[in-house]
């Protein structure tokens, strides 16, 4: 913290304009951002390995399908934070030397999870733009009253009338994207397409617990977790109230850094890893500004 | 092509069933050395098994 944030920060700062906080908030978010985030890059291209190599060493009887599933399902649960950062734009932003890097990350790995890289950007920037509208918001769907409701409606909301499909259509055609809606059906098909081949030549059950359910586990989690929790209730609209602060039972390391979601809604230009840091920082500021922040 | 994108996203339960349901259910069985009813090899109760409930979803639109 610099000086003079520091001697603000303890001061009275309901004394303060809003526009004054805002200096502060954007002091703190600079201060955590604009470094390269080898953690991700680090995370992406390794998980993307780990999961590959998941495959031949299951396959020659190397590791036991179990242990296959356990490691396969911790690889797609982890897929989605590096895109995340690079939907973002926080490893390179375009006209960058790394900006390259930054389109690599988020390619090569979202294809685990069946979705293209930009669909997952297009409705992300959507939901920051619209996060909790009910018309607008891609990720409405997530909303529950509870945590095992939240859980159920991730499953119902992936059957095949689901409603959270339409929505990132929807996204998608608002944005003049149509191109995206086929890429995202030749992903869905390919990944059809590969499940039944390995199914029907004796492969079914590497097919099934090495890809098809990791990913329906991985899913549950990252939509309760990434979409759910940090924004529940999910019924208030704004800069500092559509999403929160919130103490996770299995941590933040667990919960995917969500615990201080509440951060990267004010500054998603600060990488995942220092949200944390950022948010005790701001925390102050946060209260003044009436956020809802739990126990954290 | 249109139409035939069409087509096949139209009955995707069912495809679906019968792509990849029925072929993890029959080596479920084989693996957990499970029999099949009424003296059905596990290929053709699995086709039944399977395609019944590619059915359901395909009618409700869900498969649970």
């Amino acid at each position: 913290m610099t000086a003079a944030t520091g001697d603000i920060l303890s001061a009275d700062l309901s004394s303060l304009s809003d526009a004054q906080l805002m200096k502060l908030e954007r002091q703190i978010a600079k201060k955590h951002s604009g470094m390269f985030p080898w953690l991700m890059v680090i995370w992406a291209f390794g998980n993307l390995l780990c999961w590959l190599a998941v495959w031949p060493l299951v396959l020659l009887d190397i590791m036991p399908l179990w242990l296959g599933f356990i490691v396969a399902t911790i690889n797609m649960s982890m897929v989605y934070l590096p895109t995340h950062d690079a939907q973002h734009d926080i490893i390179a932003r375009p006209g960058q030397k790394l900006r390259w890097l930054n389109e690599w990350v988020g390619h090569a790995t979202s294809w685990m999870i069946i979705l293209p890289f930009e669909v997952l950007r297009v409705t992300h920037l959507d939901h920051h733009r619209h996060a909790n509208d009910p018309e607008l918001d891609p990720d409405y769907t997530s909303h529950a009253a509870g945590p095992w409701a939240a859980l159920w409606r991730t499953v119902k909301e992936r059957q095949p009338k689901g409603q959270r499909q339409n929505d990132y259509l929807a996204s998608l055609e608002r944005h003049d994207r149509q191109g995206l809606i086929l890429l995202t059906l030749a992903y869905k098909l390919g990944f059809f397409a590969i499940l039944f081949t390995l199914a029907w030549t004796g492969f079914a059950l590497e097919a099934f617990f090495l890809w098809w359910l990791p990913l329906q586990i991985a899913m549950t989690y990252l939509v309760f977790y990434l979409s759910w929790a940090p924004h529940h209730p999910g019924t208030a609209r704004g800069r500092y109230t559509e999403t929160r602060s919130w103490k996770s039972a299995i941590g933040n390391i667990g919960s995917m850094g969500m615990q201080f979601h509440i951060v990267h809604h004010l500054h998603p230009y600060i990488p995942l890893d220092r949200t944390p840091a950022a948010y005790r920082e701001m925390r102050p500021l946060l209260v003044a500004r009436g956020c809802e922040l739990g126990d954290n | 092509m249109e139409k035939i994108l069409t087509a096949v996203l139209n009955f995707l339960p069912l495809i679906f069933a019968f792509g990849f349901v029925v072929p993890v259910m029959a080596q479920l069985m084989s693996v957990a050395d499970i029999s099949a009813p009424f003296g059905l090899s596990t290929i053709v109760f699995a086709l039944i098994a399977g395609g019944l409930w590619g059915l359901f979803a395909q009618i409700k639109g869900r498969w649970i």
